[in-house]
């Protein structure tokens, strides 16, 4: 290959990655056009806080998504760190990530999920039976799957650090 | 076309002429797909070439040119794991899963330096380096400054390649040492 061609591929491949990343973005970009029709159709002003409180989570956690967690090409300097520090680096980046699921993943939903269910609560006082416990139920399920979702983050945090951990070992 | 650092353009030349066939070598041994390794040749020659701007001989042109080349590769194997679950084995491990999948047919059509990078394949990604290295006639020093491995853990994974291979050739699996 020339440089000419290096190049010139050069290029492709760097469209290639923003198209990669672009694609990763797209179910996020899903969800934000859905809270944002369901916002034009809200019956009162409590809904549209919280549909608003969630796109704007959504927004927080895309943004946290590219700039820790997206596919980016090799740094120029990765001639000088060996294939151990490199590998590590990359598991640290992805741990870090997965560890602190609730900084940037749960916890930005939680206001808009939560508004959202005093606003269903007020909409059910006096028209149906049992309304708190239905409504509790159903913030309870919410609660269950974020817990659900941290829990499998922080096992698979976990096990990159038992990689980290070998690495560390096979250094020594 | 921009202006191209001679130096840089030179480099980047010598690269292709010393260690062309070492890189193709290489990127068969981490991706067995050719169309996808083609993709990774292109990757890495890339990565080289960017790397190169950066580069202040601070170690040997061999040893950066082999640190990015497998940093790229190993990325690749990440980035394909996350798309099919695929497991690799440890050196130690090598013997029984060589045995248990040897079929009589499928012995007979395939090459034995296909079979040797089949192996290589199979590996996790810090003892492919190291196998990858001594089978490029690299010494313990040079493979533990390219992997980050110690100079023990490179004698002792060495031993066991030495041993995988010796255990092959007696068993007609790799002839003539493979790649080396």
């Amino acid at each position: 290959m020339s440089v000419e061609q290096v190049q010139a591929s050069a290029g492709k491949f760097q469209r290639k990655i923003q198209w990669r990343n672009a694609r990763e973005y797209v179910a996020a970009f899903a969800v934000v056009v859905f809270f944002g029709y369901e916002f034009t159709r809200a019956a009162d002003s409590l809904a549209r806080v919280g549909f608003s409180l969630i796109i704007a989570g959504m927004c927080h956690m895309v943004w946290q998504l590219h700039s820790k967690g997206s596919w980016r090409p090799l740094p120029k300097d990765a001639g000088l760190s060996s294939c151990i520090e490199f590998k590590r680096r990359e598991l640290e980046r992805q741990r870090d990530l997965l560890s602190h699921v609730w900084s940037w993943y749960l916890g930005p939903l939680i206001p808009g999920l939560a508004v959202l269910i005093v606003d269903f609560s007020l909409a059910m006082q006096g028209h149906v039976k049992h309304a708190g416990l239905l409504v509790a139920a159903y913030a309870l399920f919410v609660a269950g799957i974020f817990i659900g979702i941290a829990k499998l983050n922080s096992y698979a945090a976990r096990t990159l650090q038992r990689q980290i951990d070998e690495l560390d070992e096979a250094g020594r | 076309m921009p202006q191209v650092d001679q130096s840089r353009q030179s480099r980047f030349e010598e690269t292709v002429a010393t260690y062309g066939t070492a890189l193709e070598r290489l990127a068969r041994a981490y991706e067995a797909d050719p169309e996808t390794r083609r993709d990774l040749l292109q990757e890495i020659l890339i990565a080289l070439w960017q790397s190169f701007e950066g580069f202040d001989n601070r170690c040997s042109l061999r040893t950066w040119v082999y640190r990015v080349a497998h940093n790229t590769a190993a990325r690749h194997v990440s980035r394909r794991l996350r798309m099919r679950k695929h497991f690799f084995v440890e050196l130690e491990d090598v013997p029984e899963l060589a045995d248990g999948t040897e079929g009589e047919d499928a012995a007979v059509h395939r090459d034995a330096l296909g079979k040797l990078y089949e192996l290589i394949q199979q590996l996790k990604t810090l003892d492919r380096q190291v196998m990858l290295a001594y089978l490029e006639g690299m010494d313990a020093a040079e493979t533990a400054e390219i992997t980050g491995l110690s100079a023990r853990n490179v004698a002792v994974k060495i031993h066991r390649i030495k041993q995988i291979l010796a255990r092959r050739v007696q068993s007609g699996t790799v002839q003539n040492g493979g790649a080396r």
